[in-house]
């Protein structure tokens, strides 16, 4: 158990580390849309390659970011009745899940997504729009994505078999409600305030 | 039993997504083992052909490609870097301040920053905590009533949902196949009507109950006269700016409305550099928020497309148009089942759901009923806006409930919570019965009639709020490409 649990630990830091690297390329299409439309104003000029680099920037995000959306637990669930279930039937839930719903979407968009891209790589496919760019660098994202995808998949399974025969503690595996990252939330705006420069009204 | 199964394969399916999605993982991932499941027994039975699913790709790079949805982490990213950028508490102490000395003042004040916020962040979370911590402490020390003081702020952050620039209208605008632009310029008149409905009612309360939201006492107005009007002038500002930004450039044909959020988040970036506030850590902290809920919201999608894919093919959406066609009552009668439907379904699921889900199934029936997409799309968004209102699972009285003293019980919340999803009820209907409160402008129609459009401010006296044309004459109708 321990040497599949340390295979877990690497999955996990490498789709933290996909996922840290990823979230720059929002503020590079932030700034790219922004000076893209203020360009096409002022100069009235304009590329198709800026408009498709926007694109093919998020959807790096969203398919490279998915396996680290997954590890940490912020793909959206209806627990109006998991909820209520003790830990253990919760990693049940997460258990079958990932075995039956997750594992084979992952597994059925490799097999057929490996194929797409390479069609486009073998014939260089380009983008039809004039000035346009080449299209495999990020047809590549969907098996790669899906490939992160797998492996947390994968990392999360080992998680949860420990944490059903008590190798690891099952608390740590489950969100603590729908909207777990509220309490985190509150914290930093109560910091924030604290120490903001304009006095409150309160009673002087 | 096989003849039983392919008989129905599409109410089974339906019937099925019901039990995976209630099951607790994962949505995204439910829908399309939902798809998947039934396109395997499909296939097995012989109904479909195995080369359905290979479409698969296809179809997520057709999501990829999707310009429209790029707005999403453009939006968040400008929501989340202004929610640390103290707009929100400058705005609610000088607001407050400013409607202070009137009765029910403080409410008004969260009504209109409610709708400031909602025109700029368009977070509800960001909202309704800002003004859980800020406004209720004190609108319950100077006496207010509790439910009312819960609800108010539950009610103005949720506006967040159909005030442009909103995630749910961009995401409803794609899915019913309509410029985000028109779907902006629908939902202005109803998104300030609403506004409006909520001011009402708290004036109607104090009228009828004077010591339900009693005015400032004396000796909690700390700001007077000049300095009080210099703070006001200057906390309105950054959001008015930031509205200009956005929804300016949109509406004057500048940007597209992907642009427009990108300017918005250059602006706030700005803005929270100009305010002392942008650190490494906001940033890093916005853009890993940014990644993750794009994440999901696509997930999502691309799980609805699945089993979209396979609802299709076994004829699931001819069973959905036959069902809603034969309702009586024509286009009346759909609009009320599928508004009870929505208001029903709104306890469980959120927006994003509602919108992949359900809205492709109804967009059809809709647009063969002779009805315009742009007000079906408005009417929706004003009813999934009580998704969030809804006890006990509603995420603004979730994260109002995390904020609220102790004293404040949850029961309150709740009941706090009642009166103002009746006023979006009661919004439903409006809408359903004067469909012209939305009034977008084709711009072919348009060219020669300038239209003038007021942003959210100018109802309530701010001194420098712009007001700007579109629909320019003389035929100068800037195009953004697309």
């Amino acid at each position: 158990m321990e040497s599949l649990l340390r295979l877990s630990r690497l999955i996990d830091a490498v789709n933290e580390r996909v996922g840290r690297s990823i979230y720059w390329l929002v503020l590079i299409a932030v700034l790219i849309s922004a000076g893209n439309a203020v360009v096409r104003k002022t100069f009235n000029w304009s590329s198709n390659a800026l408009l498709e680099i926007q694109w093919y920037l998020f959807a790096t995000v969203f398919l490279l970011g998915a396996g680290y959306t997954l590890f940490k637990n912020e793909h959206v669930r209806i627990d109006v009745i998991s909820g209520h279930l003790s830990h253990k039937a919760q990693l049940w839930i997460d258990l079958i899940g990932t075995v039956f719903f997750l594992t084979p979407l992952c597994l059925l968009i490799l097999y057929y997504g490996w194929p797409y891209f390479m069609n486009s790589f073998i014939s260089q496919e380009w983008s039809s729009n004039p000035g346009g760019l080449i299209i495999w660098p990020v047809k590549i994202m969907i098996p790669a994505g899906f490939f992160l995808l797998l492996l947390q998949a994968l990392s999360q399974l080992i998680k949860i078999i420990g944490g059903l025969s008590g190798h690891v503690d099952p608390a740590t595996l489950i969100k603590s409600h729908g909207h777990g990252s509220a309490d985190v939330e509150v914290e930093e705006f109560r910091a924030m305030l604290s120490d903001r420069p304009t006095p409150n009204n309160d009673n002087k | 039993m096989t003849a039983f199964i392919i008989e129905n394969m599409a109410p089974l399916m339906f019937a099925a997504l019901v039990v995976f999605l209630l099951f607790g993982y994962p949505i995204a991932f439910a829908l399309a083992a939902n798809g998947l499941a039934f396109g395997f027994i499909g296939i097995e039975l012989g109904l479909l052909g195995p080369e359905l699913l290979q479409a698969l790709p296809q179809r997520i790079f057709g999501i990829m490609q999707n310009d429209t949805l790029l707005a999403i982490p453009f939006f968040t990213f400008m929501g989340l870097v202004l929610e640390r950028s103290g707009m929100a508490e400058d705005l609610l102490d000088t607001i407050g301040q400013l409607f202070g000395p009137v009765r029910g003042g403080l409410a008004f004040a969260v009504i209109f920053v409610g709708a400031l916020l909602a025109a700029t962040t368009g977070v509800v979370a960001a909202s309704v905590i800002s003004m859980g911590l800020i406004s209720l402490p004190i609108m319950l020390r100077y006496g207010y009533n509790t439910p009312l003081a819960t609800g108010v702020i539950a009610a103005s952050g949720t506006l967040a949902q159909i005030i442009p620039p909103s995630l749910v209208l961009i995401v409803l605008a794609d899915q019913l196949g309509r410029s985000v632009g028109d779907m902006y310029q629908g939902a202005m008149v109803p998104a300030l009507t609403l506004t409006a409905l909520y001011a009402l009612y708290v004036v109607a309360l104090t009228l009828l109950r004077p010591g339900i939201a009693p005015a400032l006492p004396p000796q909690a107005r700390t700001l007077r006269g000049l300095a009080l009007l210099r703070r006001v002038i200057f906390s309105l500002v950054p959001p008015l700016v930031l509205i200009f930004l956005v929804l300016g450039t949109i509406f004057l044909g500048i940007a597209t409305p992907t642009e427009g959020g990108a300017m918005g988040a250059t602006g706030a970036l700005i803005l929270a550099l100009l305010n002392r506030r942008l650190s490494w850590d906001l940033l890093k902290q916005a853009m890993d928020t940014t990644t993750k809920l794009s994440c999901f919201v696509l997930f999502i999608l691309i799980g609805a497309t699945v089993f979209g894919l396979i609802f299709r093919a076994v004829n699931g959406d001819l069973w959905v148009e036959h069902l809603l066609l034969s309702l009586p009552g024509g286009q009346l009668g759909f609009l009320i089942v599928v508004n009870i439907m929505v208001f029903l379904l709104a306890f469980f699921l959120d927006f994003f759901e509602l919108a992949f889900i359900i809205v492709p199934l109804l967009a059809p029936v809709a647009e063969k009923l002779g009805i315009d997409l742009i007000w079906f799309g408005v009417l929706l968004g004003v009813n999934m806006q009580t998704s969030f209102m809804h006890p006990p699972f509603g995420f603004a009285l979730f994260y109002l409930r995390s904020v609220a003293p102790r004293s404040v019980k949850t029961k309150d919340i709740y009941w706090g919570a009642v009166p103002f999803v009746c006023i979006q009820i009661i919004m439903v209907a409006l809408l359903i019965a004067f469909p012209g409160i939305v009034s977008y402008t084709a711009p072919k129609f348009e060219e020669a009639a300038p239209v003038q459009f007021d942003v959210p401010t100018l109802e309530f006296g701010a001194p420098e709020a712009p007001t700007f044309d579109f629909g320019v004459p003389g035929g100068e109708q800037p195009q953004p490409s697309q």
